[in-house]
């Protein structure tokens, strides 16, 4: 992209080879995204850069909030509704103003004191540029620099993208990071663009692939909700999580809700699931009401006992769970755990590793090799959503199987205990469909076909069934997920995922490079979800008569009886017709909000509608610059209750004992926690050892030379790791004094290279502190303190 | 069997030279099995050392005088140097066997040594080197073969060789002209990396001339040794007439050198204190001034021990140019990329057990062969 | 048609794929390393080591730089090392690459000594010990595929192609976007032109290229001298015989006396 002359700004603590190739680099102190990006969209309202049109007509800024309602900068940090007890909000003023007939009120003008537009202005307006260099430490130039650049995209035809992973997402704030850049990506009508969106690069190769398909405690596949034990009913169920509107033109396409969570069940249970028993719903496992069984949840409660066992199934929690000593000590409290792993690990080899007593460890780990992906066949789906299939290029060495085959073994011997000593509720697994493949003559499958697993993600008719006057045959392949029906005649082992197999074939493999838009969609390489649309939201990308903002990039364009280019979001024709009259045949651009418009004000959140700056758990300044709220007031804190607290998840702030600000990262020439780069050679022979990197000046006061062999400690632990004295990272000026900042890669283990020169994981150092709405651990802001050895 | 017995064999001299020629053996035969890192301290910033340097540059200019005294001789017909010819060729053959071993035993490969002989590459000097150097043993060979020949009694080869002796002398100066030259020219490609103090596009000459330098000295050199301890009476003419070469030759090299100093670095440059400077005038006022300013004296000339004196200036004056030329003069722009060299015991122990090779080998040749034979005729 | 490479050093990341592509694919080992405070590992070309990335770091109006340098062979049009070599051992092919055939070689490192960007390296380790050096993945080539490094780069660092299409590439991104690139390919004289070229926004003085390299083709300087052998030759021959016939009726004119 540069080269047709596009800029590329880099954002980050420290300068790093992303930096080193783009237009303009700004410092950041961790954990201020929200200060920086707020800066950004004062900078866009003050200075009209905004999409006026855009904003109207696809964006929640002209409703009218509840007057009640109540910004931090009137109510000490916090929104209206803040209950400090429960550290949770109420939220009741957090809605919109409607009128008789239920409908949102809205003020086109957007200068109703209580439109969206107006609170975000009044929200952001605190946000001067003094204020934040004051909280980000970022020179006054460059903030002006980015704001200027990135905010000429406001313009119709000029658009940017964000490409942002976990320096904004591991944070006490993590999703508000992600809000506030949606919230000005909005304002500049960069959504549904080509070329624009916020863009999570999703990390392991297919993590969003094991996303959509249910990665998460609290979600099904699809992005259905995990029911909770409240939810005693299918029916309760489907209604508390069908969302309704009243809004006119919304095509709330979540009103299908039921069809997509029968259409899983039926894929779950086949046959067994039927009409008269709530197909199977109370078979699925549910979790307690105000339940939170993410990472650092399982892991505290293993550290308290209570659990026996823990497959660590892909995964080496040893070195990449936040606390990793709290980790390690927790899995010692297991009964048992399964290592399913390429090679062993910290985590399978956790009973090893230091400050350990083997003698005293009573967990029986077992060890599962598995096949790489390479030896064996399947999808992985990539950030941009494309499900791309994957052959099997070579045998698995000695012992190692596909993940598949353990399922296939697991399944069947725990189905045949329960079939032989019964056992508490064994229904939902008696009950489970399994028709991987060929089956031997007690109806064990022999060996999984993941093609099989594939369709049935796609979803098969389960009887003859006519729509809009086509019969589609029993036994065939839904073609999309429009035809999946919430009467049980469908099945769906994944809604999003409906049209990816289909009577045509495996969509996945796909691998025409015809590119017929010259928009690089290539819409016949692999499969994209929802039905291959490349670009979402993209009927935000044209104006009210359905022609593009952006002429020299259309994404769609309406021809006058039909849209071209992209696969359009719902093929109902633009809002307005030539005439300049509203159509009411048509939906509005965001079809997934029951609004049909993108949320500038977003009720949804636990934190707040509007994203607001509250220093990490572990900060280095006495207090937050902009209000006297100081943490994320929502966050859930491990360390609070004295008599329920642990000293493995002590955390300090403003403490001259860890005077300096830390964060962690990757390094391109390792992979994750290191199991499988640690074993090659090529790769340690580039990246031998864990490194602190810290600046010049911070090298200067300590003492420090490149290459000194260093102890870095947090409230929690310490490690060793070599000093890279640079130029890249520069102390800041935080409200006044100087912090240093440092970080270190997170890639390094006890286990390998076994001579231990390569030093342990630092997460070691990190907090048990999470976002207040995904609970990710604040893995890129601590304390720390550095000694040279 | 018949032999000098004025000369005594086991002198303490020679055992230490006999015992140090056993050690270097041991470690040729650890560098064989064992590879050169294990016994040299070379580099890849390094790949030449002390060998090269002492042994194949520096034992090739020793040997110089056997061409300069045959062509003398035999071709200039100098019969006045008629008694040293036998003695100055032995040496020169002793000088190339020890050139010859010792690149073989530099060489990572030695088993290919042969390689250039059929591998032809006529754009290497390396290549011209090599041929040369095997042409003119062998020729050398020829050139001291009658001695043999009359030690065993073969008068039919011993007459032979005498006929053909001239022509065979003459393609033997030829050669030498040729590649000791051909030594210099390999550094012509070094072009940026040998310092200036020492590369120009003349360095093939300045090598044929500091080799004459040093063979006229060596001979004289041997003489006055075989003089001393070989009871060979030396005969002050044949030094002084040596000396005066030496000093001819001296100024010569003198002139180009400072000529090439002032187009390269500049006079001045070799004042500024840097490392190649210092050496560069180590070597000249050593190997150059000094001798031509105590050779340009009658006096010094006609006595044999300032004589003697003055041949050891040159010789260390020469050996240092190799040196210089081969490792202190690329070492600057190395040592900045961290990488150093100085050799190892074990690579001083081989150098040391090849020139006792040369000596000792020339001592028993002396004792059992006819090496000086007007001395035996005389009196 | 010799291939060539153009090395736009804009476009590197520092990622290093093509440092291990390229151990990969020439089944090179690895060293055992430390970590000294500069990414840059190992710390130098060596025998096992063909391609190596170079981390720099500079400081531009105030504000931290990072250069990213990529070291191989050059693969000169006309290569010192192989006109040194005494038995061709290394050859410059006609596709381009100079290719070394350790069954000729004698070890003698003049190579080493000769090639003006040190980059042949040498098995000091081995009793058997070769030469070692950046092969341009000949074997490939000839195979028509790209070399392996040149495969692995995810942004397209190397361009590869005809030396002449090279060339003109990299002019064609100088005019493309004046002001961007320093003016000067690097490689297109240096040695009288190598196959792979280098394009860059900084100085290449300050990249620590070796600004000293002399834009003539370096065999020339050996050659000059040993095309006058011949002549030397005759000279020799002549003035030898000469001067030993005059002699020689000097000595039969005394006879006569
Ligand atoms: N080679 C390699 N590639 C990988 C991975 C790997 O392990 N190795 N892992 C994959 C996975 S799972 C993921 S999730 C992605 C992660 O991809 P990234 O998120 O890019 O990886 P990180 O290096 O963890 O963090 C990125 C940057 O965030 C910066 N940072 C730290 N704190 C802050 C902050 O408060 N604000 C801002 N703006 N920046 C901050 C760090 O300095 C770092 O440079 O990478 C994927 N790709
Ligand atoms: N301090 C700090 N901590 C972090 C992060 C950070 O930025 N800073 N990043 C976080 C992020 S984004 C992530 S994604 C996590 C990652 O945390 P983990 O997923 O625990 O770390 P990995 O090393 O990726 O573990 C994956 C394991 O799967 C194995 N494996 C590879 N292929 C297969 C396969 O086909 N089957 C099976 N069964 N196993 C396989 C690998 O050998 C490896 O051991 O780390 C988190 N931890
Ligand atoms: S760079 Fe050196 S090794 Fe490579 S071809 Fe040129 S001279 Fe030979
Ligand atoms: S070391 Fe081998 S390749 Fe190099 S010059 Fe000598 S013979 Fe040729
Ligand atoms: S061309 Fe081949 S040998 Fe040369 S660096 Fe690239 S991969 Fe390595
Ligand atoms: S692979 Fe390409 S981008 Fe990566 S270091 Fe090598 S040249 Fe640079
Ligand atoms: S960066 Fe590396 S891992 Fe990521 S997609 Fe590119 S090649 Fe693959
Ligand atoms: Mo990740």
């Amino acid at each position: 992209a540069k080269d047709n002359g596009s800029k590329l700004i880099s954002v980050d603590p420290r300068f790093t080879r992303t930096s080193a190739k783009a237009d303009i680099f700004a410092a950041l102190r961790s954990g201020t995204d929200i200060a920086f990006i707020g800066g950004m969209i004062n900078h866009i309202l003050e200075n009209n850069k905004y999409h006026e049109e855009y904003v109207r007509l696809y964006t929640n800024a002209t409703f009218l909030v509840d007057p009640d309602f109540k910004l931090p900068g009137e109510a000490d940090g916090v929104f209206s509704g803040y209950n400090p007890k429960t550290r949770t909000y109420d939220k009741s003023t957090w809605k919109f103003q409607t009128d008789a007939a239920g409908v949102v009120k809205k003020d086109p003008s957007m200068k109703n004191p209580n439109c969206v537009f107006q609170l975000l202005k009044k929200q952001y307006s605190r946000y001067t540029l003094e204020k934040v260099s004051e909280i980000t430490g970022t020179p006054r130039e460059d903030l002006v620099n980015v704001y200027d650049t990135y905010s000429s995209t406001g313009k119709p035809d000029r658009v940017g993208t964000i490409m942002y992973a976990m320096g904004w997402t591991q944070h006490t704030v993590g999703t508000q990071n992600i809000r506030a850049m949606a919230i000005a990506q909005l304002l500049l009508g960069n959504i549904g663009m080509a070329g624009g969106g916020v863009n999570a690069l999703r990390g392991e190769s297919n993590v969003q692939g094991s996303t959509d398909h249910c990665l998460l405690f609290h979600i099904l596949p699809g992005y259905l909700k995990t029911p909770r034990a409240s939810d005693t009913t299918l029916k309760d169920y489907n209604e508390k999580y069908t969302p309704t509107t009243k809004e006119p033109r919304s095509a709330n396409w979540w009103g299908n809700y039921p069809k997509y969570s029968i259409s899983l069940l039926k894929a779950f249970y086949g046959e067994n699931a039927t009409a008269m028993n709530d197909f199977g719903y109370s078979w699925l496992p549910k979790l307690d009401d105000g339940q939170n069984a993410s990472w650092l949840m399982i892991f505290d409660q293993m550290f308290r006992g209570k659990f026996k066992g823990f497959f660590a199934w892909g995964q080496n929690p040893a070195c990449s769970g936040a606390n990793a000593n709290k980790t390690r000590k927790a899995l010692a409290k297991l009964d048992w755990m399964v290592n399913v792993n390429l090679f062993d690990s910290e985590t399978g080899s956790f009973w090893k590793g230091p400050d350990m007593n083997a003698a005293e460890i009573q967990t029986e780990v077992f060890q599962l090799p598995c096949a790489a992906s390479v030896e064996k066949e399947g999808s992985i789906t990539n950030s941009g959503r494309w499900a791309q299939w994957r052959y099997k290029a070579a045998e698995p060495p000695g012992e190692a199987k596909p993940d598949a085959w353990m399922m296939n073994e697991l399944y069947w011997r725990v189905r045949k205990l329960y079939e032989k000593d019964g056992g508490s509720f064994p229904e939902p697994v008696l009950n489970l469909d399994w028709n991987y493949g060929k089956k031997d003559e007690d109806g064990k499958v022999i060996e999984v076909d993941i093609h099989e697993v594939a369709k049935e993600i796609n979803g098969y008719f389960l009887e003859d069934k006519e729509i809009k006057g086509t019969v589609y045959k029993k036994g065939t392949l839904v073609p999309s997920f429009a035809f999946l029906q919430d009467d049980g005649s469908t099945s769906s082992g994944n809604w999003l995922y409906c049209a990816s197999y289909t009577e045509k074939g495996n969509m996945m493999a796909r691998r025409s490079k015809d590119d017929p838009t010259g928009m690089g969609f290539y819409p016949e390489w692999s499969w994209c979800w929802p039905v291959n649309r490349r670009i979402i939201y993209n009927r935000a990308s044209v104006d009210a008569y359905g022609n593009p903002w952006n002429p020299y990039k259309p994404v769609i364009k309406w021809t006058g009886e039909k849209w071209v280019g992209d696969v359009p979001d719902g093929g109902w024709p633009p809002l307005k017709n030539p005439d300049g009259s509203d159509n009411p045949k048509s939906m509005k651009a965001f079809i997934m909000k029951p609004s049909g418009v993108a949320h500038i004000f977003g009720p949804g959140l636990s934190d707040g509608p509007f994203p607001e700056h509250y220093e990490p758990l572990e900060c280095p300044i006495q207090e937050n610059p902009l209000s006297k709220q100081y943490n994320n007031p929502t966050i859930k804190l491990f360390y609070s209750d004295p008599n329920s607290a642990v000293p493995e998840d002590i955390f300090v702030s403003c403490d001259i004992r860890y005077p300096y600000v830390a964060t962690t990262y990757r390094v391109s020439e390792h992979w994750q926690t290191g199991v499988m780069t640690r074993h090659m050679p090529w790769q340690l022979e580039m990246m031998p050892q864990i490194f602190i990197e810290l600046s010049e000046e911070l090298g200067a006061e300590k003492g420090i030379k490149n290459g000194d062999k260093v102890k870095v400690s947090s409230a929690r632990g310490n490690l060793w790791a070599i000093a890279v004295v640079t130029k890249r990272f520069k102390p800041f000026k935080v409200a006044g004094s100087t912090i240093h900042q440092v970080g270190l890669p997170w890639c390094y283990g006890w286990e390998y290279p076994e001579d231990g020169s390569g030093g342990d994981s630092s997460n070691i150092l990190t907090p048990t502190i999470g976002d207040a709405n995904t609970m990710i651990p604040e893995t890129k802001t601590f304390l720390v303190n550095i000694e040279k050895m | 069997m018949e032999s000098n017995n004025k000369i005594k064999m086991w002198t303490p001299a020679t055992t230490i030279m006999v015992l140090i020629m056993a050690l270097g053996l041991v470690l040729i035969f650890y560098r064989l099995i064992s590879g050169l890192g294990a016994v040299t301290n070379l580099n890849d910033r390094f790949p030449w050392g002390l060998w090269i340097g002492i042994d194949v540059l520096g034992g090739v200019a020793m040997a110089a005088g056997g061409f300069l005294v045959a062509g003398a001789v035999y071709i200039l017909n100098m019969k006045k140097y008629k008694p040293i010819a036998r003695a100055a060729i032995l040496n020169a053959f002793f000088g190339y066997l020890l050139a010859a071993t010792a690149i073989t035993l530099d060489i990572g490969l030695p088993w290919n040594i042969w390689h250039p002989i059929v591998m032809w590459q006529i754009h290497s000097v390396m290549w011209v080197v090599a041929i040369h150097v095997v042409l003119y043993t062998s020729t050398l060979a020829t050139e001291s073969s009658p001695m043999f020949f009359e030690k065993f009694g073969m008068e039919k080869a011993a007459r032979f060789i005498g006929k053909i002796l001239i022509p065979v002398v003459l393609f033997g100066v030829l050669l030498s002209v040729l590649h000791q030259s051909s030594l210099g020219a390999v550094y012509l490609i070094a072009t940026r990396k040998l310092s200036s103090f020492w590369y120009n596009s003349q360095i093939p000459t300045l090598f044929l001339l500091s080799a004459i330098m040093m063979g006229l000295s060596m001979v004289s050199f041997e003489t006055i040794l075989s003089d001393k301890f070989l009871n060979h009476k030396a005969d002050p003419g044949i030094l002084s007439g040596l000396a005066r070469g030496t000093l001819i030759a001296a100024i010569v090299f003198f002139i180009a050198k400072i000529w090439f100093l002032a187009k390269g670095p500049g006079i001045s440059a070799v004042f500024n204190g840097t490392m190649e400077a210092n050496m560069y005038l180590l070597e000249m006022i050593v190997g150059v001034i000094g001798p031509i300013i105590l050779l340009s004296m009658k006096t010094i000339r006609e006595s044999m021990k300032s004589v003697f004196f003055v041949d050891i200036l040159v010789i260390s004056g020469v050996l240092l140019n190799r040196l210089n030329v081969s490792i202190f003069g690329v070492y600057r722009d190395q040592a900045a990329t961290g990488f150093s060299y100085f050799p190892t015991w074990m690579e001083f122990v081989v150098t040391f057990a090849f020139i006792s090779f040369a000596i000792v080998g020339f001592k028993v040749s002396v004792k059992y062969l006819n090496v000086f034979p007007e001395a035996k005729t005389e009196h | 048609m010799a291939k060539g490479v153009l090395i736009d050093l804009t476009r590197c990341i520092g990622c290093r794929g093509c440092q291990v592509a390229c151990k990969e694919w020439n089944e090179r080992s690895a060293m055992d390393t430390k970590l000294d405070g500069n990414f840059t590992n190992p710390k130098e070309l060596n025998y096992a080591t063909y391609k190596l990335i170079e981390y720099r770091e500079r400081e531009f109006y105030g504000k931290p730089a990072w250069d990213f340098v990529m070291h191989n062979c050059f693969h000169c049009n006309d290569p010192a090392c192989a006109s040194v070599c005494p038995v061709s051992a290394l050859k410059k092919t006609e596709a381009g690459p100079v290719v070394y055939r350790f069954d000729r070689c004698i070890g003698c490192r003049y190579c080493m000594l000769a090639c003006p960007f040190y980059i042949p390296k040498y098995e000091w380790h081995k009793a058997v010990p070769w030469v070692q050096k950046c092969t341009f993945c000949s074997e490939r080539i000839e195979n028509g595929v790209k070399p392996a490094c040149i495969k692995a780069c995810p942004t397209g660092t190397m361009f590869y192609g005809e030396r002449e299409d090279v060339l003109s590439e990299a002019r064609k991104r100088m005019s493309d976007s004046p002001g961007k690139y320093v003016d000067h390919i690097y490689g297109e004289k240096e040695a009288g032109g190598t196959s792979w070229m280098y394009i860059s926004s900084v100085p290449f003085k300050e990249l620590g290229f070796n600004m000293d390299i002399p834009a003539m083709e370096l065999p020339d300087l050996t050659w000059k001298y040993i095309s006058k052998i011949p002549a030397v030759i005759g000279v020799v021959l002549v003035a030898g015989g000469v001067s030993w016939a005059i002699t020689r009726r000097n000595k039969n004119a005394g006879k006569e006396e």
